[in-house]
Order: structure tokens, then C-alpha cells, then sequence
């Protein structure tokens, strides 16, 4: 089964139209959305939970249509938004009692364990929260209710690396369950790079691109030539070039390359930057 | 819903104090004072603006966002606030009740008609004060909302402080109009429910940004 199917979903807005969208992300899979900001990747999310209305396409969450009994669907779903929207007047524990009340699923045990783990204090108010925390914070309720599926919306955002790495384990651990996904969007590429099993490319509301991270970075590569031998190459291969006064940097396709030109390989930021300008 | 009812009580318990301290200094002076019907009123509005007050920090904390990734609908989000202003004014006409009755009793002028009077005014005042605003609040959020709010509360402050000069001047013809009280307080309660629906409607196709 398929975590999450979106076909061809368009939502205008005035000045932004998310296009003709198609996602799959299978079960026990994480999918990496990546764009720059305004790209769709919020919006995507949003109607995702069914918390905007969509023009056209259809969304399935774990097989069921997201307009259908979404809030049961819900209770299989762990979200953490660019904003962890908790009223600041409540404690951790506060927030504790409210998600017990809250989520069928929820799992006190394992909240008090992820408290622990991502050192957040018991008694605090949310308003003293550095964004790191509060973020922490936001993750640890997106697990304790035993989801099937995390989306996470910039969630490694204001983490520092030391968290942030054990955060992206933590993310690793949920998917060692085969019926655990997650639909994670964020703007440090690294991250997403190191922990995802598909990317996908948004750009203006388009889909450059969603394939198995490993396919791309087998497909393609850099070369780095002069001008002259990059117009020996056959048209197709490269798909973007960026020259300068010392020789051209080219991403090209290894498949139709052939043998004997050392081709490096690229990471997932370098060939979103390619693939934004190419589209420019 | 408990979930909701349990957040709006910690946000209510944190922010709202001021109300209840309000609340009693102003049923205080309404026991010691027999003109100004408004200290038996207020109150009362007070307790319909708890919701809007709710929603105010929700918006604040970005929580209509954060509810929105939880398993709840739209209309359980409307209903929480409905039925916390709902608690709130049937403890709050309690009291006011009870306060007014010992008045009553304590002056030996304690008629139940007249009781039956002012506790209706009362119900009405703050039921048509919540029932016109949330609505307005519920389509285009607080800030625009609470302009309908401030408006409502002039209108029915002026409404009720007629009415309750008509009726304290004109207490046998206050009996005589019981059928257009009763219609009053049948229509307040139904303005609550319509109002109810209306949010309900209203929120549903309200975009969450």
C-alpha cells in the first residue's frame, strides 16, 4: 500500500498555481519535497490535511481519500508544521494531557521517553521555548501516537547540527517499520539527502521531478571541460551548463555519456540548483 | 473533543482570570445598588466574550493552524468554543441568579415573576451578544470579527438598558408582556443555535493559512 497518492492536484491562488501534482510515496519510504520558498511545498502539505480546498486531483492517505472521514485518518498521521502552534501558556505536561485527550493511539510512555531524549523541561511554558525547542517539541507529540505517517514541514528547522543529527536518526529509526512513511520538507537539502529514499522537486508550483534518490544520483553527474568538448557531446546528455572564463561545469546524464569522460558526482542540492535554472 | 475543551480551560484558566475577579465586583455593586441594571448585564457579557477571547489567542499562538494537523473537524473546533461559552454563561446566570434572588429575599420584596424577569433579560442579552459575533468571527477571524463584537455589545447594552428601564417602571405591564418575553427568550435561545449552524457553516469553508 501506498503511504501517500496525490494525483493530479492543482490549487490556484492569486500570483501561485500548484500544478497538475503527482506524488507517490510508498510504504516504509521517506520522500524529501524540496523548493524554494514559495514553491508549493506548504501548500502541498496544507492540502494534504484537507486544512485548504483543493481546485482538482485527489489525495490518498494511507488508501483513504483525504476528504473522506479525514479526521480518523488523523489519528494515523503525525504533522509537524514550519510553526508548532501550542498555546503559550502551556507546560509540557499541559500539552501531554491535552494529546491523551487528543489522539486514540497516544502513547504517554513514549512521550515521556522523547521528552527526555530531546531534553525538554517538564514545567516551562511554551512561550519560553527557544524555535528549537519548540520544535522538539512538536516532533515528540508527531510520535507518540503510534503514526503510520509523518509529514514534517521544515521540522529540522532552528535545531541545532548535534540535534538536528540525532532528530534525522530518530526519523531513520520510525521507517526500520515497514508500514511507517514520512513526507518530510525542508530547505537544509543536506539532511534531506541523507535521509531520504525519494526526492521530489517543486518549483513556482511545478514538479520538476520525484524519483528514488539512488536513481538520480546514478543518472546524473558533473563534468567539468572546456566549451569546445562539451559541443562533442551528444545534445541530450546534458541537461544544464554553467560556463565561466576557465571552462564549463555541465550536468549531465551518465546513461548517455559515453565511456572514458569523468563524470563527478553531484549531490541533491547541486541538481536541484541545476534543475531550478534549467527551468529558469 | 476533549482535547479542546481541555486546552481552551488551561488558555481560559491562564488569561481569563481577570474576568472572574470582574465578574464579582460587579455583581458586588449590583447587590448594593438598586438603579443600574448594567452591573447585572455586564457580567453576563463578560462570559460571551470568553470564546472570542479563546479564539484570539489561538490565532495568536497560530494554534487554528497547529488544530488543523490534529484529528479533529472543523465543526468540533466551532463546537468547543460554542460550549465553552455555553458553560460559562449558564454558571455565570447561576450565580447571577442566586446573587439577585438573596437581594430579593433579604429586601422581602422577593417575587418570582420579577425574578423571572430579569433572569430572562438577562439569558437574552448574553445570548444575542455571543450568537450575532461568533459567526462574523468564524468566517473572517478575530481581528475583523471583534469590530461586529464591539458594535453588538453597544447595541445590546443599549437595548438592555431600555428594557430595563421599561420594565423596573413598568412592572404590571412587564407581566402583561410575559407572551413577548417569553418570545424573547425562545428567540435568544434559538439565535444561540442558528448562530451555532452558521459558524459551523462558515468555518468549514474557511481556508486555514
Amino acid at each position: 500500500m501506498n503511504a501517500l497518492e496525490i494525483k493530479n492536484l492543482t490549487k490556484s491562488y492569486p500570483g501561485f498555481t500548484l500544478d497538475n501534482l503527482n506524488l507517490t510515496l510508498p510504504s516504509g519510504c521517506i520522500m524529501g519535497l524540496i523548493g524554494e520558498n514559495g514553491a508549493g511545498k506548504s501548500t502541498t502539505i496544507k492540502l494534504i490535511l484537507d486544512m485548504i480546498n483543493k481546485d482538482s486531483g485527489t489525495i490518498n492517505i494511507l488508501g483513504k481519500d483525504n476528504t473522506d472521514n479525514i479526521q480518523l485518518t488523523k489519528e494515523d498521521v503525525g504533522v509537524v508544521m514550519d510553526e508548532v502552534g501550542l498555546p503559550e501558556c502551556l507546560t509540557v505536561k499541559q500539552v501531554g494531557k491535552v494529546m491523551k485527550n487528543t489522539f486514540r493511539n497516544w502513547d504517554d510512555a513514549e512521550y515521556e521517553r522523547l521528552l527526555r531524549k530531546l531534553s525538554l523541561p517538564d514545567n516551562k511554558p511554551f512561550k519560553e521555548f527557544s524555535r528549537g525547542m519548540k520544535m522538539k517539541l512538536g516532533i515528540a507529540i508527531a510520535m507518540s501516537h503510534n503514526s503510520k505517517l509523518l509529514i514534517l514541514d521544515e521540522a529540522t528547522s532552528g535545531l541545532d547540527p548535534v540535534v538536528r543529527d540525532e532528530v534525522v536518526e530518530m526519523f531513520g529509526d520510525f521507517t526500520r517499520d515497514e508500514n511507517h512513511s514520512i513526507l518530510i520538507s525542508s530547505h537544509i537539502v543536506s539532511d534531506l539527502e541523507k535521509l531520504c529514499d525519494y526526492v521530489a522537486f517543486l518549483h513556482k508550483g511545478k514538479l520538476l521531478l520525484c524519483e528514488e534518490k539512488d536513481q538520480l544520483l546514478a543518472e546524473y553527474g558533473l563534468i567539468h571541460c572546456t566549451a569546445e568538448e562539451l559541443r562533442k557531446l551528444p545534445p541530450d546528455t546534458v541537461k544544464y551548463k554553467k560556463e565561466n572564463p576557465y571552462g564549463v561545469e555541465a550536468m549531465v546524464r551518465r546513461s548517455l555519456l559515453s565511456t572514458g569522460i569523468n563524470v563527478s558526482p553531484i549531490s541533491i542540492e547541486e541538481l536541484f540548483v541545476f534543475m531550478v535554472k534549467e527551468e529558469r | 473533543m476533549k482535547g479542546l475543551l481541555l486546552k481552551d480551560w488551561y488558555v481560559m484558566k491562564k488569561y481569563c482570570r481577570s474576568y472572574v475577579v470582574i465578574a464579582v465586583v460587579f455583581i458586588a455593586v449590583s447587590l448594593v445598588s438598586d438603579e443600574n441594571m448594567f452591573f447585572i448585564f455586564y457580567p453576563c457579557l463578560l462570559c460571551s466574550m470568553i470564546p472570542i477571547t479563546l479564539l484570539g489567542y489561538d490565532e495568536r499562538s497560530r494554534w487554528v493552524q497547529y488544530s488543523g494537523s490534529l484529528p479533529y473537524t472543523k465543526a468540533q473546533f466551532v463546537c468547543a468554543k460554542y460550549l465553552i461559552g455555553l458553560i460559562a454563561q449558564i454558571v455565570m446566570l447561576t450565580v447571577i441568579g442566586i446573587a439577585q434572588g438573596i437581594k430579593m429575599s433579604a429586601g422581602g420584596n422577593f417575587l418570582p415573576d420579577d425574578f423571572i424577569v430579569l433572569m430572562s433579560l438577562v439569558l437574552i442579552m448574553s445570548t444575542f451578544a455571543s450568537s450575532i459575533t461568533l459567526p462574523f468571527i468564524f468566517k473572517w477571524g478575530v481581528e475583523k470579527g471583534r469590530i461586529a463584537y464591539y458594535v453588538m455589545i453597544g447595541l445590546v447594552c443599549a437595548a438592555g438598558f431600555l428594557a430595563a428601564k421599561y420594565f423596573n417602571r413598568n412592572l404590571q405591564i412587564a407581566m402583561q408582556a410575559n407572551m413577548v418575553l417569553t418570545a424573547l427568550v425562545i428567540a435568544g435561545i434559538g439565535a444561540y443555535i442558528i448562530s451555532w449552524y452558521l459558524s459551523v457553516v462558515f468555518y468549514k469553508k474557511r481556508e486555514i493559512q
